[in-house]
């Protein structure tokens, strides 16, 4: 994308007013969907990302700055702009680079960008038929194919000059279901960190399919009953209760400026002794796979908790200063339009030893939360909630009627702690984390889990 | 190279591929931002953004493409993408491209320059010094400033040609408090405020959210049951922005909103009516026109409880056969013209907040919702949200409670509102888009606490 040696210059320029660190990051992406409504295809949204952005570090401060103008003209004035508003003092020494080659160990058998509209479009007429199909309920399906072309140049004052290509693929279906004037919808949405191939391995119908089974089952279902009770969490996007009520006060954004409820707990138990959870973003084919960070480290398996015992937090470059820690490879952002920070990949529970059939058995009076929604948290206060998007009751050990509407609601220090059961079974699902440095592909991913108790958000 | 050298090029491409129509939307976002942390500047950022986005009609169907490079070559190549992407497209309405020689209302935009990186840095770490002024804040507390000056361009084979240009500023400022205790407890807020810099009246925000954060230490579990709420005017100007999306036209044409149908019918008690106005007087983005270029308008949404009227651009207007309501909307240059209200508010009542809640008697004050991109089914009408507020006793505010959740069903709630204040807060939203509601009192909805 842009040669080392208009990087060098344009480094030396961004470093001109002494800057201690000074980075280049370029993109050229292309993000590619087809929609199809009521299945018909309403849009196809074709759009190309390029530009690059210029950091600069000196102690405790960060300066950037982006244009989308990556002729070494352009590049220089974005650089001049990055020094002007360090301007401390003056460079010292110069900055030559050195190529770096990372191995990619997700390897594309089909690029998505090569497969014209209408293969697509036949992907997506066979999940959405099969969605229709599914029951007479069933009024609407939406089914949406996106791939990601992302490729990215890294270089820095610290001598690397390296790059990467980052292709995504996924499929995503809704249903709605339709009982009494009253609609319920269903989601099924799985992806890779790979290219057409992933359809070899994922059939379109089953993904109908899921979604119209999900939103024909919640449309029949009553509302969940609220009230703090034991809930099991299913594998795959369950995961998401470890995302919102622990992963992300494990990011350097917080931990850094005192801001989690994990702050200088290294090494003290601060989970129930059966979780260990990982974040590792060398998984091969996985959605939250890198084979680099934004910051040209890369990628690396943190174990983050260890039989209940905090390991390591997830660190970028600047973040890492104020810490005196270094990168864990977890620097990362939306685009070169956004400052990165520090960011979760594949992040999941490891599998325990519970079996999955005990853990509902011991359950008297709780939910089984089937499939999960997305959710949030406050990382100051580690207050977190998610919403159930398909829940059953669980009576006397044995599941029961399904219920609509709920969430779950906690606080992360709270319930890592009460999550006293693990089964073994570990699966993913893939989502899109937003946070400061915009929105990020994430696997989260657990085996089934019991939280002994939590509060239950119904009616 | 410039738009308007590029779209030279893109001219030449269309009359060379025999395309009569097609539109170019131009948009370039300069920003600037200072963060402070610990009473220094933390991280600046100057970013400078945008792209073109092309959509042309190619028997009946309207494709798009869009790009960040201008080149010829990304010109010519954009053309060829939008008509490639047109021929797999099956919608039955067609979009439509809005003719020249349209009246606007000449709005409140106003084009500056975006502040200099010393004014920026001034006001964050002003903003530093009026939280750590407040009783109970702690180490932590982080304030940004930022300025963002707009430009978007429509030029179409039609003859429109808009330019807009606009600047907004701001700060945002954090407040962290404790309860004084060793490994005690901490909360905190924050409070966004838009002008011009040297007008925000920092120490004022700075109280505002420090107090705030400080009202919710030592907060308790509300107890379950169905009693009434009180929706404070962020939480439920919060509530009406996620369910926003029901008044689309667009969503009730895809059978994706339960409004589907039910214009002219009542949806909501007789004292609610909602409002769509692109001059909202406190709007931080005020819009003579919309993403499409066609004039926008102050409007009714809801009446007396009647539903007046659903958003539309110009296609589902066609498709309705109705007029477009002038809310042709692109999320960003690069997306597909949708729809979208500019600044909604719930008309004020009467009631000062203390009256209402003196008729709520006994229930709860939310005052934030979390969690309303998970929790809250947009197509359903169901949603059940992480909530923080204080509970009702007696017809007064009481104790704090926290990490509790609310459940119900927005269209049910919109027919459960039983009182509405008089407290409206200036919208928080440094676009052109905003949610705006006083303190409102629902009946009927669940609390989940201890």
């Amino acid at each position: 994308m842009i040669s080392k040696e208009i990087c060098e210059r344009v480094l030396q320029k961004a470093s001109s007013t002494g800057a201690d660190y000074a980075e280049i990051f370029a993109e050229n992406t292309l993000n590619h969907s087809v929609n199809l409504v009521g299945g018909k295809v309403d849009a196809v949204h074709d759009a190309q990302i390029a530009g690059a952005a210029v950091r600069v570090f000196l102690g405790l401060r960060s300066v950037m700055a982006t244009t989308v103008d990556t002729s070494e003209a352009g590049l220089m004035r974005c650089a001049q702009r990055a020094a002007e508003a360090l301007a401390e003092g003056r460079a010292e020494g110069t900055i030559s680079l050195r190529e770096r080659l990372n191995g990619d160990i997700h390897p594309i058998y089909v690029a998505p960008s090569s497969v014209a509209n209408a293969g697509k479009v036949e992907l997506l007429r066979t999940a959405s038929a099969a969605a229709s199909g599914y029951d007479p309920s069933v009024v609407q399906v939406t089914a949406t194919l996106l791939d990601v072309d992302h490729r990215i140049l890294v270089a820095t004052s610290e001598g690397l000059w390296t790059q990467d290509r980052q292709i995504r693929t996924r499929m995503m279906v809704q249903a709605v279901a339709e009982k009494n004037g009253e609609t319920q919808t269903g989601f099924c949405s799985p992806g890779a960190r790979r290219g057409m191939e992933l359809f070899d391995a994922v059939d379109p119908r089953e993904v109908g399919l899921e979604a119209a089974r999900q939103a024909v089952t919640m449309a029949g279902a009553g509302y969940c009953p609220a009230g703090v009770m034991p809930v099991a969490i299913g594998n795959g996007f369950g995961g998401v209760i470890f995302h919102e009520a622990c992963g992300h006060s494990l990011e350097a954004s917080s931990v850094a400026y005192g801001n989690s409820q994990f702050c200088g707990k290294l090494g003290q138990k601060i989970a129930h002794e059966k979780v260990t959870a990982i974040d590792d973003g060398t998984i091969p084919g996985d959605w939250g796979s890198i084979n680099i960070d934004d910051e040209g480290t890369p990628a690396q398996r943190k174990v983050l908790i260890e039989n209940g015992v905090l390991k390591s937090y997830m660190i970028d470059k600047f973040n890492g200063r104020r810490m005196g820690m270094a990168s864990t490879g977890s620097a990362r952002r939306q685009s070169f339009s956004y400052v990165p920070t520090s960011r979760m990949t594949n992040t999941f529970i490891a599998p325990g030893a519970d079996r999955d059939e005990d853990i509902i058995a011991s359950i008297e009076y709780g939910l089984y939360a089937k499939s999960m929604g997305g959710g949030s948290v406050n990382p100051v206060t580690g207050e977190f909630n998610f919403a159930v998007s398909e829940g059953y009751l669980i009576r006397n050990g044995k599941i029961c009627e399904p219920v609509r509407g709920a969430s779950l609601v906690g606080k992360g220090s709270e319930i890592i702690q009460r999550i006293d059961m693990v089964g073994a079974e570990l699966k993913c699902g893939q989502g899109m984390c937003g946070s400061s440095s915009g929105s990020i592909p994430t696997n989260v991913g657990q085996p089934l889990i019991r939280v002994s108790s939590i509060t239950v958000g119904g009616r | 190279m410039d738009f308007q050298t590029f779209r030279q090029f893109a001219d030449s491409e269309a009359a060379a591929l025999h395309i009569e129509e097609y539109e170019l939307y131009y948009q370039l976002e300069e920003s600037a931002s200072v963060s402070a942390f610990r009473r220094e500047t933390r991280e600046f950022s100057s970013a400078s953004e945008g792209g073109v986005c092309l959509r042309c009609l190619v028997s009946g169907r309207m494709g798009y493409a869009s790009t960040q490079l201008l080149s010829e070559e990304s010109a010519r190549a954009l053309v060829r993408r939008a008509v490639d992407n047109a021929a797999v497209l099956e919608n039955d309405q067609p979009e439509a491209l809005v003719p020249a020689g349209q009246s606007y209302r000449s709005a409140a935009a106003k084009d500056e320059p975006l502040p200099s990186a010393g004014k920026l840095r001034e006001t964050v770490l002003a903003g530093q010094d009026a939280l750590y002024a407040q009783p109970g804040v702690v180490d932590g507390c982080e304030t940004e400033a930022f300025a963002n000056r707009i430009s978007i361009a429509i030029h179409n084979s039609r003859g429109l040609d808009l330019r807009y240009e606009h600047t907004i500023s701001g700060a945002v400022l954090s407040a962290v408090v404790s309860d004084g205790k060793e490994d005690g407890e901490k909360s905190s807020d924050y409070k966004i405020c838009l002008g011009a810099l040297d007008a925000l009246d920092l120490p004022a925000a700075a109280k505002e959210a420090a107090d705030h954060a400080r009202d919710t230490l030592g907060a308790g579990a509300a107890p379950s049951g169905a009693v009434p709420v009180v929706f404070s005017a962020k939480a439920m100007a919060q509530l009406l922005g996620t369910y926003a999306a029901v008044f689309s036209a667009e969503n009730a044409q895809k059978g994706l909103s339960l409004l589907k149908d039910k214009e002219g019918t009542e949806i909501a008690a007789p004292i609610v009516t909602l409002v769509d106005d692109p001059f909202y007087e406190k709007s931080a983005m005020p819009m003579p026109f919309d993403a499409e270029g066609s004039p926008t308008r102050r409007k009714n949404v809801i009446e007396n409880g009647v539903l007046s009227t659903l958003l539309y651009n110009l296609r589902t207007a066609a498709a309705a056969g109705k007029e477009t309501t002038g809310n042709g909307d692109k999320p960003n240059y690069d997306a597909k013209v949708g729809v979208r209200p500019f600044t909604m508010y719930l008309v004020s009542g009467e009631m000062t907040r203390e009256q209402l809640l003196e008729k709520a008697q006994n229930g709860v004050l939310i005052n934030s919702l979390g969690g309303l991109h998970a929790g809250a089914n947009v197509v359903s009408g169901d949603f059940s949200l992480q909530s923080a507020g204080f509970l009702i006793e007696n017809g007064k505010k009481t104790a704090p409670v926290r990490s509790f959740t609310v459940a119900g069903n927005f269209f049910s709630l919109l027919k459960s509102i039983t009182g509405i204040a008089n407290d409206p807060e200036p919208p928080m939203s440094p676009s052109s888009t905003a949610f705006v509601s006083p303190s409102v009192l629902v009946e009927g909805l669940s609390i989940a606490g201890k």
